[in-house]
């Protein structure tokens, strides 16, 4: 799903009326060629509009929501839930927070959050609302293959329709996918400033823990499998380089 | 059109060979060099023009082509060797260079030394072609092919396991380009039950093997140059 490109006009319009597309794309940093090929073809990307509108000052996350397709992110923001709120700190950041909590220092700077979006956060933020078979039910609603879905999330990315099917999917409100995707930050999804520290503060001690070590576990099967795969290519290249 | 394959084969596999001497006097992978050599040197002598020259020089009685059959022997050990390790299937390796590939090799080559003694090989002619046709040179061929096909054929499982893995896009798909040529050296053993024709369809195979083997080890060294190049090119800007 993309933006069609009248909507998109009329949009533009509406916040930049005496701009010219030149303009606009030096403002904003989509390159010219880029934006007029989405034009052409009728299908303007998300992450232009996301671009153009911080450029004008606009809040990209309301803009998105005046286009037909995304008609979901209009009306009373639905607050994140706890789960979604700590799957996007990242792993490093939840090992410092574990540190913190068990060993207290006085005189130790408190831990300021990485800004979103994690190395990990799409897939952290897909199982934090997974009740058990979200999968299945994103393929249903939307028709994508289980195993194309599961490489978006090997791959860290999720493209915003996708993220809208699959809160729709799981039941939460519609910006924790583009906040995981890293469409838009949190702030302009309108999360509250210091949501995500609030809710790991309330993690108990051992939560806290477990949690950690997970996704400690994870990173460490990602990372042995990139080792892996290059003593593959290099064990090649030695031999036949 | 078979002759433009032919000498298409020979200036690639001659290039490769000639882009790998700077290495190769660097002391990097010589057998690379030598591999490359080998593969050019069997593409020469199975074209016309140069076989007939050669086997002038060496007594007109086709004594080329048997050294033909021996090179090339000699390249699949070397190559099934290298790649065996390369793509780290010690079971394709034990097949090639163990005691049964060993026995392999050297049952394939008595039978075919005896079989080529066993013929009135007088006249030079490419591939033995113009020679009375009989069971000899039927099992003479079906030998030049068997052993290229064995070596393969240890070759085909590791190499297609390790497709399959992510890694370089351009690594991947020289495996895939060497895994092609592998698997055309063991269609070639059903070179018999080609009916006379699609007889044009033999060198069709011969050749695009050479030619994708060529061309895949060629790719898998041009990956790791590029990759070898970006990665200094990160560490400078660092």
């Amino acid at each position: 799903m993309s933006l069609p490109s009248k909507a998109f006009q009329r949009w533009l319009h509406g916040i930049a009326p005496n701009t010219s597309t030149a303009d606009v794309c030096r403002f904003s940093g989509v390159k010219r060629t880029t934006l007029a090929q989405q034009l052409v073809r009728g299908k303007v990307a998300e992450t232009s509009l996301v671009s153009i509108s911080r450029a004008f000052d606009v809040n990209p996350f309301d803009a998105l929501a005046q286009f037909e397709a995304y008609a979901a992110l209009r009306g009373t923001p639905v607050p994140p839930t706890a789960a979604e709120l700590i799957s996007q700190v990242s792993t490093m950041d939840l090992l410092r927070a574990v540190v913190e909590r068990s060993e207290p220092q006085d005189g130790r700077p408190p831990l300021i959050l990485a800004d979103t979006p994690h190395a990990t956060s799409v897939r952290n933020w897909v199982d934090a609302i997974d009740g058990g078979e979200l999968r299945h039910r994103v393929s249903d609603a939307t028709g994508i293959a289980p195993q194309n879905f599961s490489a978006h999330l090997t791959a860290n990315r999720l493209p915003p329709e996708l993220a809208l099917a699959t809160s729709r999917a799981a039941g939460v409100g519609p910006a924790g996918g583009l906040v995981a995707s890293g469409l838009v930050t949190e702030s302009e999804a309108g999360w509250p400033p210091g949501a995500r520290r609030e809710a790991l503060d309330r993690l108990s001690e051992g939560e806290l823990a477990l949690l950690a070590s997970e996704r400690l576990q994870a990173r460490g099967k990602t990372l042995r499998r990139q080792e892996q795969e290059a003593d593959h290519t290099n064990r090649i290249w030695e031999n036949l380089g | 059109m078979i002759a433009v394959l032919q000498w298409t084969t020979l200036s690639v596999c001659l290039a490769l060979t000639a882009l790998r001497i700077p290495s190769a006097i660097r002391g990097e992978n010589r057998m690379m060099l030598v591999l490359f050599a080998l593969i050019s040197l069997d593409i020469l002598l199975s074209i016309e023009g140069p076989y007939l020259l050669i086997d002038a020089w060496l007594g007109n009685v086709n004594v080329c082509n048997l050294l033909l059959r021996f090179l090339l022997y000699g390249t699949l050990l070397l190559m099934g060797i290298k790649v065996a390790k390369a793509f780290a299937s010690p079971g394709g390796e034990r097949a090639i260079r163990g005691p049964v590939g060993l026995a392999v090799l050297g049952a394939t080559a008595v039978l075919t030394a005896s079989f080529f003694f066993s013929m009135d090989t007088r006249d030079s002619t490419v591939g033995l072609n113009d020679l009375d046709p009989g069971p000899a040179v039927d099992i003479y061929a079906a030998l030049g092919r068997f052993y290229p096909g064995y070596v393969a054929a240890c070759l085909v499982p590791g190499m297609w396991r390790s497709v399959r893995r992510s890694g370089p896009a351009l690594l991947r798909a020289a495996s895939a380009t060497l895994l092609l040529g592998l698997g055309l050296l063991i269609v070639s053993q059903v070179f018999p039950l080609i009916p006379a024709a699609f007889a044009w369809l033999r060198p069709l195979i011969n050749y695009s093997a050479a030619l994708a083997s060529a061309l895949g080890l060629g790719g898998i060294w041009l990956s790791k140059v590029i990759a070898r190049r970006a990665s200094r090119a990160v560490m400078s800007t660092q």
